[in-house]
């Protein structure tokens, strides 16, 4: 198992700070299987973080545990400087930590714009009156956007309520003109997509993807990727676990992999493509290239 | 010491009962995933069934036994399941919950209408003659009931846990296809759940009217009854058939310890009160202990089609139509009279209920929350209309909101974190313990409270016509309200807490206060109902809220649409209508109803094909979870935004 090392990455916008995220010594089993043995992961801000591993690896688990909801049975998690190893899930989103699912949890029976719009309001108190005002005539209180930074620019580390609205960010996520699409009847790739929306809504230090390009096309791949640098480059920290190689290995600054409940890699892409450990677990003995489901 | 041992005696005799209950309760969750509300019901039918043939026809015991238990309950459990059970695979928690209270209400319908509560039903022992044993007389039937509940729990444990048909029976909830794929039926599997399930409540609902001797057995007595098995099989979690036994005999020792040494000392009104109570203060005490639910992704898409929300403009416009609607049929029906019954009041009850149904359209339409306990805080707001400032102010109004928004806070602390179908267990427990605690207590409703016409200065609500126009105005404001409530920002986060309450919880917000928030408002509403509807008929009894109307106003809201105004307003017509011309077909009018709309979660006006309401079993199975994702595997278009709208 390759040693979990302080990163090294090409580019740290806010180097110097704390991680954003610190996962030390995480261990979880059910019942007496074990699905995840002393795990230790930093995500740094700015950067994009890719973690694989086979099904059953245990990646959907870790993310439960960041987001609080699947407690650990040993070990820590800090958010910067704070621990939120005991926290609620919703305190912790409420430090800037979002969440996508693996089994889609949208918000089914609302419109996409709905969705967002959810995440949009998270921090507002709902029996304020101005709310309420415009809940008397409009179907939607939407607020007006302010100045001149796009949606995903201005919603880091800002009131998002606003700055921003759901059509300006589901356009800045690819979705413009779907706002009013019921979630539950759009096809899968654009409803991970109003998910992912939903989450940069709560104005994210932390991002945690989990398998967003599932579903998704190439040229949509594509355009996730460019999404996803483009919202390290602001400074947020994104952790993201997928199945598409292809896509990890473009955009990742580096890679943790996962086996069977225990690290048994982490390094810069280039590194995990050689790596063989990892070869002869994950992408099978005797490859040398991404591609692989 | 002798009257001790006496009485722990039958305090296990009495939980040997439950336990055959509680754990028939276990065998058909452990195997079908679904809480079989009607468990007490049919252990009802069982006990008069027995009633029927051994005190009534002088057939023989054995052969009664035979036909009730190896005939009867094995074909009406397989028909239910065969018919109801199979179409809700996969579908949302509150549809079974619906469904199995459908089956409770039409069995309690059907046995009022055979078996005349007017009439005393005793029966004798199994066996008779008893024997004598460390000073204390134990009755043969006595220690076969406990020989019974013995050998049922080794031999359930035994077929779980050592036999491929039990381990079969419980892997056909957790995956039905990986089950298909080893060469099992998983329909044969939870048929065969059903089948032992209803030959336990049958088995459990015989030996407990037995121990109903002195007093006959009762169509709701014996009903509730079954509910102390309940309260074990909840401290078994629904899956340990051991723990439950234990739990049902310490409960049955409970019961006897608290009636025989605690209850005497109480007066005696308050005794057969709290004595009535007791079933569900121990289901609600034993859902309070639960460990809280862990949040998950279900990753189960909610996949109903709404109806779009109407505007402010035109939920305005129609709530001024519907006005102008109701001063026409005030005028129309003045002096209008049906079998003595004076239409303008009847439709006054109809908005004072319409308001209920609105609660219910905020708290389990919106935000997925199912209770079954709005007709209590119904009662509770009629009393304190009676008694707060004479009767018939608007003081007692506000009282009645507020005293029933921090009880239904109250309720809902405790219990929010359960997951949905204990939430619904808890309301139900709360509902029946408030009626029987409450409202059947002779110093509470007495023969029926005088509460005089809202009195408001220049305004006189004297007559009918004025009253009528009073509660529509009522009606109409609350459904604006429920309406805006639903297109503002917690509006939204009702739904989005219905739709996925993990992914609620990761967008930074807080479950426990919206559910608490919610139950409060909703509970106030139906406070407010309660209080008008007092106003109506200027007296109220304990009858008007009790249980079972309770159970099924919520079945007519749900049948009709629980999402929109127009269905909360539809269901108060079809129950009042029916409470006052047809009585005895209310349970069957909304068992049936529920139980045709099966598992189309938008109701009857969410409908757009007939064939939803056929359960036949020819009609395709839908495959998976959810609503009307899966409604197009049955033939079903979900409900189209532009075409419908609420309200």
């Amino acid at each position: 198992m390759s040693p979990v090392d302080e990163p090294r990455l090409a580019s740290e916008p806010n180097g110097g700070g704390l991680p954003a995220l610190t996962v030390s010594q995480v261990s979880v089993s059910f019942g007496g299987v074990s699905a995840l043995t002393d795990v230790n992961l930093v995500v740094p801000p700015g950067t994009v973080t890719g973690l694989i591993g086979p099904n059953g690896a245990g990646k959907t688990t870790l993310f439960n545990v960041i987001s609080g909801l699947q407690e650990p049975d040993r070990g820590a998690i800090h958010f910067f400087d704070t621990d939120v190893t005991m926290m609620k899930p919703y305190r912790r989103a409420r430090l800037g930590l979002a969440r996508t699912f693996q089994r889609l949890e949208l918000f089914g029976t609302l419109t996409a714009g709905e969705n967002v719009q959810v995440g949009l309001e998270s921090t507002v108190k709902w029996w304020q009156w101005r709310h309420l005002r415009k809940a008397l005539w409009r179907n939607s209180g939407a607020e007006s956007a302010r100045g001149d930074s796009t949606a995903v620019d201005a919603l880091i580390g800002s009131d998002a309520l606003a700055v921003t609205t759901p059509d300006r960010l589901l356009a800045e996520v690819g979705l413009g003109g779907m706002s009013n699409e019921q979630a539950n009847a759009m096809p899968t790739g654009l409803a991970r997509t109003v998910e992912l929306a939903r989450g940069l809504a709560i104005g994210p230090k932390l991002l945690l993807l989990d398998e967003p390009g599932s579903g998704l096309d190439e040229a949509e791949s594509q355009a996730l990727g460019t999404l996803l640098v483009r919202l390290a480059s602001t400074g947020m920290a994104v952790l993201l676990v997928e199945h598409d190689m292809e896509l990890v290995m473009r955009i990742c600054d580096r890679i943790l992999v996962l086996d069977f409940g225990h690290v048994i890699a982490t390094g810069t892409p280039e590194a995990i493509r050689s790596d063989p450990t990892v070869q002869a677990a994950y992408l099978g003995a005797g490859s040398t290239s991404g591609g692989t489901q | 010491m002798t009257s001790f041992l006496q009485y722990t005696i039958f305090g296990i005799i009495l939980g040997a009962g439950f336990a055959i209950a509680a754990t028939g309760l276990v065998v058909t969750y452990t195997t079908s995933g679904v809480f079989n509300f009607a468990h007490g019901a049919v252990g009802m039918i069982a006990a008069f069934s027995y009633w029927e043939l051994v005190a009534n026809h002088h057939v023989p015991v054995v052969l009664a036994l035979v036909i009730i238990l190896l005939i009867g309950a094995p074909i009406a459990g397989a028909l239910v399941e065969r018919v109801l059970m199979r179409r809700l695979h996969g579908a949302t928690a509150e549809r079974p919950i619906m469904v199995t209270l459908g089956l409770l209400v039409i069995l309690t319908g059907v046995a009022n209408i055979v078996w005349s509560p007017k009439n005393q039903y005793q029966l004798s022992p199994i066996v008779s003659g008893s024997f004598r044993q460390v000073s204390i007389n134990l009755q043969y039937q006595q220690v076969l009931t406990i020989g019974i509940a013995i050998a049922l729990v080794i031999g359930l444990r035994f077929l779980f846990s050592s036999t491929r048909t039990g381990v079969g029976l419980r892997a056909v909830v957790d995956d039905p296809g990986l089950l298909a794929m080893s060469g099992a039926s998983p329909d044969a599997m939870s048929q065969y759940g059903w089948i032992l399930g209803f030959v336990m409540a049958a088995l459990a609902g015989v030996l407990l009217a037995l121990t109903q001797e002195q007093t006959g057995i009762s169509i709701v007595a014996m009903t509730l009854l079954v509910v102390n098995g309940y309260a074990a099989a909840i401290v078994g979690r629904l899956k340990n058939i051991p723990v439950t036994f234990i739990a049902a005999i310490v409960i049955g020792l409970l019961e006897d310890y608290i009636i025989y040494y605690a209850l005497p000392h109480l007066s005696q009104g308050l005794n057969s009160d709290i004595t009535l109570a007791l079933p569900m203060v121990f289901l609600f005490i034993a859902l309070v202990m639960l460990p809280s639910v862990r949040l998950r992704a279900v990753g189960r898409l909610s996949t109903v089609r709404v109806p779009r929300m109407p505007s402010g403009k035109e939920s305005l416009l129609g709530g001024v139509a519907f006005f102008v609607l109701a001063v026409i049929a005030s005028v129309v029906l003045s002096s209008a009279v049906v079998r003595g019954t004076n239409l303008l009041n009847l439709g006054g009850e109809i908005m004072a209920l319409g308001i209920v149904g609105l609660s219910l359209v905020l708290l389990t339409g919106y935000s997925g929350q199912v209770s079954l306990c709005q007709f209590s805080f119904m009662g509770i707001g009629a009393f304190l209309m009676g008694k707060v400032a004479g009767g018939g102010s608007l003081l007692g109004l506000v009282a009645a909101a507020l005293v029933c928004a921090v009880l239904g806070a109250l309720v809902a602390l405790p219990t929010l974190r359960l997951r949905a179908l204990y939430f619904a267990l808890a309301t139900f427990a709360f509902a029946d313990a408030v009626d029987q605690g409450f409202f059947q207590d002779s110093r509470v409703f007495g023969g029926g409270i005088n509460v005089g016409r809202i009195i408001l200065p220049g305004l006189s609500f004297g007559g009918n016509r004025s009253e009528f126009l009073l509660l529509s105005a009522f009606f109409v404001l609350v459904a604006l309200l429920v309406l805006t409530i639903r297109r503002s920002l917690f509006g939204r986060r009702l739904v989005a807490m219905s739709d996925s309450p993990a992914a609620y919880a990761t967008v930074g917000l807080n479950l426990a206060v919206t559910k608490v928030a919610v139950f409060a408002i909703a509970a106030a509403l139906a406070g407010i109902a309660g209080g008008l509807y007092a106003t109506v008929n200027g007296t109220v009894g304990s009858s008007d809220f009790d249980f079972f109307s309770g159970i099924i106003f919520v079945l007519f809201v749900t049948v009709w649409s629980i999402r929109t105004v127009s269905g909360a307003f539809l269901a108060a017509v079809t129950f009042v209508v029916l409470t006052t011309f047809w009585s005895t077909g209310l349970g069957l009018v909304a068992g049936a109803g529920i139980i045709l709309i099966g598992r189309a979660a938008s109701g009857i006006l969410g409908i757009d094909r007939l064939s939803t309401l056929l359960p036949l079993p020819w009609v395709k199975r839908a495959s998976g979870g959810g609503d009307s994702g899966t409604l197009a595997g049955i033939g079903i278009t979900p409900m189209g935004g532009e075409a419908r709208v609420a309200g």
